[in-house]
């Protein structure tokens, strides 16, 4: 679908992985993008964007944009390319495909994608019906939010949970493991708004970020001991009896095995693993309890370590305990993507995966692709797209070895040559989204928003939606899945006539840009206040009716089969970290600090960052340090240091901050390798374990050690 | 990075920048506004909500005005946090004119 007009605004949404959607006027003049802006009619948008969007208008211009085709004419990685076109890189991709289906069956090829993109026609699922029907390997997408999503369904089943614009209404809020003012700007004025109003703010994050420090309280936690901390705040309520015991009776399940289980965790044990304070730990465990309306946002840091997702169980836990969702403004926040309507089963297809075709999780492809998880077939070709794995997935070194395989046959799609793109066997050039029609996916607020096209591509770049068409039409799949526009996919892939979107049709979205979905409005909105909770029981369930380890199959193109399945402990407990001092104490004696790597404030993800402004607002790759551990390395700000393991190492510039506990270092994840000093970044130290639920990665569960190097 | 409140805004107190920034991190005295560099986040919606153009991102000032980096750091630091739309000074539509901007 081209855009249809030549100078004036056009309603569109941010393409971006951000709980926020903001909702985006194009400016077009003489049919050049000229300014985007946020909609100052959009709730949650409030005519902003942010750091990272603001001069959205240009990047479409960026002279580095793949316009054309490309193959590869040198060596693996070393960026030598030549244009082509369409019909040579389809035919070229046919062939080898057809090679590989003939000689190892379709499972040699696999997928690896993720939120590049989160577009319902180009985003997450853009792909999977392509590669259902080719019986490709199905590849499980489990960067982010799917430990979360796992725990969050198993207690309190797919709800949206509380609405980000109700934490106004709260008394007592608690931000836990989330820099908001850096991933997810537009959702915290609701939380200043309270906080102006009396409700007290407190942030847990073992960082005082820039969020921390606007709160009322920081409570300072060692990485990956969030789930203990919660467990010690359900002994307190416990003990000192701040249950709402009517609530419990009638709307959870298991309480009195979670009050055997939460007996364990009295304030002292729990002090010893989280470093903090038992004072504290009372103290917030009282008053989360006893300031209703009392209101939780979940981040997606908290499991990002082995013991995460059973920490997201326990932290889900506590609003049932004490009532909380009785109230307007209490309960927890996961994401509400789970309100939407979306009809995934007819997007992703999973009625054409043959029976027995083999899960790989996208967090393992190193391990895939190096022949460490020794699947029968191999991997001999890799199709990517919205994604960068070799910035953004964990255990670099192994993937980058893994992609200068010969026999790897690569393909990627593309705005830029990026670290993975430069491996590609053959590049596919992307449309940017001021140039595609999308129904943006959303997992931060409750409006569904509709991107129209303000701009046509340039003329060979094509958005997702298009290039599976063009796939599929050269894999001579004959199936009217691809025979329909882009309009009529999104007639399909929304169930229009659900209540939630009631009143709501493309063609009012057409007009208005974007729409609150009717699941109750953020001063009314009390989805739990009589349980209806989403679970097997219709209870909150402490104690889960799931016993084996799963990934919600949305993150694995809708496929039912081969879970993981290890068993899970049905109730929530504390497990420590794969690494750290106190877990692994021989480890430690070579690489004695733990590290986590957030998310860039100026990078969304690894977007943008290979655009200069953007390069300038974030700096170089840096490495903050505790002063105490960089003195005992004579190391100050300023220095270059390399932050090393087993498993790699990556260079970047030493700046002292008390803003870290002692023995923690932060690099921010995002920087391209190639931008970087040592040709490395943050994920070369990052282990390719997986948190215990939902496969999701344990990016903030590693030990380094970081020495000083010659400049 | 910061986005810093310079000369135009002496005299002036509009305040339609504080209404649209999310991290309230305004700071301001009876004469003018000063940003906290430590809670700004760089979004700019402020630059176009201010009438006179005073606010600017730090690398997009020019070398005279770049001792307004240091002005509101330190200034932000002592005076309290403006939330809301103040009553314009006195003096507001003069500075406008006179800035050529009425
Ligand atoms: S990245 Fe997030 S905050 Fe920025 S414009 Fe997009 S949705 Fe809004
Ligand atoms: S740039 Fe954004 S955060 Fe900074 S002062 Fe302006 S509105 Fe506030
Ligand atoms: S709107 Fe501009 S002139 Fe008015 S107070 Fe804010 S910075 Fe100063």
């Amino acid at each position: 679908m081209n855009a249809e007009i030549d100078t004036g605004i056009v309603r569109g949404a941010c393409p971006h992985d951000c709980p926020d959607t903001c909702a985006f006027e194009y400016h077009v003049k003489g049919g050049k993008l000229v300014e985007v802006t946020g909609d100052k009619n959009h709730p949650m948008t409030q005519g902003r964007l942010c750091v990272k969007l603001k001069d959205f208008a240009s990047h479409h211009y960026n002279p580095d944009r793949i316009l054309t085709p490309l193959k590869r004419v040198g060596p693996k990685g070393s960026r030598q390319f030549e244009p082509i076109t369409w019909d040579e890189a389809l035919s070229t991709i046919r062939d080898k495909w057809n090679g590989i289906i003939a000689e190892y069956g379709g499972q040699a090829i696999m997928p690896h994608a993720y939120l590049g993109h989160q577009g319902t026609l180009n985003g997450l699922t853009s792909g999977d019906a392509f590669f259902n029907r080719l019986g490709s390997t199905v590849a499980e997408k489990t960067y982010c939010e799917s430990g979360s999503s796992t725990a969050w369904i198993m207690t309190v089943g797919p709800s949206g949970g509380l609405d980000i614009e109700s934490f106004v209404h709260a008394k007592y809020i608690i931000v836990w493991g989330m820099n908001m003012t850096s991933t997810n700007i537009h959702g915290w004025p609701f939380i200043v708004k309270a906080q102006e109003a009396g409700a007290k703010v407190v942030v847990i994050d073992p960082v005082r970020t820039r969020t921390a420090k606007a709160a009322d309280w920081h409570v300072q936690i060692n990485p990956g001991t969030d789930g203990a901390l919660a467990l010690g705040m359900m002994n307190v309520i416990i003990a000192e009896d701040l249950v709402d015991h009517d609530y419990v009776e009638k709307y959870t399940l298991g309480y009195e095995e979670l009050k055997e289980r939460a007996a364990l965790f009295t304030p002292e044990r729990v002090s010893g693993i989280t470093g903090i304070p038992a004072d504290d730990i009372i103290t917030l465990a009282r008053e989360y309890a006893t300031t209703p309306p009392a209101a939780i946002r979940e981040g997606v840091a908290i499991e990002r370590s082995r013991g995460g997702g059973q920490a997201i169980r326990a932290i889900t836990c506590l609003p049932a305990l004490i009532g909380a969702w009785r109230h307007v403004g209490g309960g927890a926040m996961e994401m509400p993507i789970w309100e939407f309507p979306t009809n995934f089963d007819r997007i992703c297809r999973p009625d054409w995966i043959r029976p027995g075709t083999r899960v790989v999780n996208e967090l393992d492809l190193g391990a895939a692709l190096t022949g460490e998880l020794q699947l029968d077939p191999p991997i001999k070709s890799l199709f990517v797209y919205n994604s960068n794995p070799m910035s953004q997935a964990p255990a670099q070194a192994k993937i980058a070895k893994g992609l200068e395989r010969e026999d790897l046959f690569t393909v990627v799609s593309e705005l830029f040559i990026t670290d993975t793109a430069k491996y590609a066997d053959i590049i596919l050039p992307s449309a940017m989204q001021g140039e595609q029609l999308d129904v943006m996916v959303t997992w931060g607020h409750l409006y569904i928003s509709l991107n129209q096209p303000a701009i046509s591509p340039p003329p060979d770049c094509v958005p997702n939606v298009e290039m599976f068409r063009r796939l599929a039409k050269a894999m001579a799949f004959n199936d009217d899945y691809w025979d329909r526009s882009d309009w009529e996919m999104l007639q399909d892939f929304y169930d229009w006539d659900s209540p939630a979107l009631e009143g709501i049709t493309l063609e009012t979205l057409k007009e208005t840009g974007w729409a609150r979905i009717n699941v109750g409005l953020p001063h009314e909105r009390k989805p739990h206040a009589e349980g209806n909770f989403k679970t097997p029981s219709g209870k909150c369930e402490f104690k889960s009716s799931v016993t084996a380890n799963f990934v919600v199959p949305v993150w694995r193109s809708m496929y039912e089969d081969m879970q993981p399945g290890e068993p899970i402990d049905p109730l929530p407990d504390y497990i420590a970290p794969h690494e750290s001092r106190e877990t692994n104490p021989e480890l430690a004696k070579r690489f004695p600090l733990s590290i986590v790597s957030p998310k860039a404030h100026a990078f969304l993800n690894s977007q943008y960052a290979n655009e200069a402004p953007k390069q300038k607002r974030q700096g170089e790759q840096t490495v903050f340090m505790h002063p105490d551990d960089a003195a005992a390395r004579q190391i100050v700000t300023g220095s270059t240091v390399r932050v090393f393991n087993e498993r790699g190492h990556f260079d970047g510039r030493a700046e002292i901050v008390d803003a870290l506990m002692p023995g923690l270092v932060m690099a921010n994840l995002g920087h391209w390798p190639s931008f970087t000093k040592s040709g490395t970044a943050v994920n070369s130290i990052s282990s390719d374990a997986h948190c215990g639920m939902g496969m999701a990665g344990s990016y903030s569960d590693n030990l380094v050690q970081v020495e000083h190097v010659a400049a | 990075m910061t986005h810093v409140v310079t000369a135009n805004c002496q005299a002036c107190r509009f305040t339609d920048c504080v209404t649209v920034c999310p991290v309230a991190c305004f700071h301001g005295d009876e004469e003018r506004l000063y940003i906290d560099p430590d809670v700004c986040v760089d979004c700019s919606a402020c630059i176009p909500a201010c009438p006179v153009g005073a606010i600017k991102e730090e690398f997009d000032l020019s070398g005279d005005e770049e001792e307004w980096i240091q002005i509101n750091a330190e200034k932000a630091s002592d005076l309290p946090v403006i939330r809301s739309k103040q009553p314009p000074l006195p003096t507001a539509d003069a500075r406008r004119s006179e800035l050529g901007l009425n």
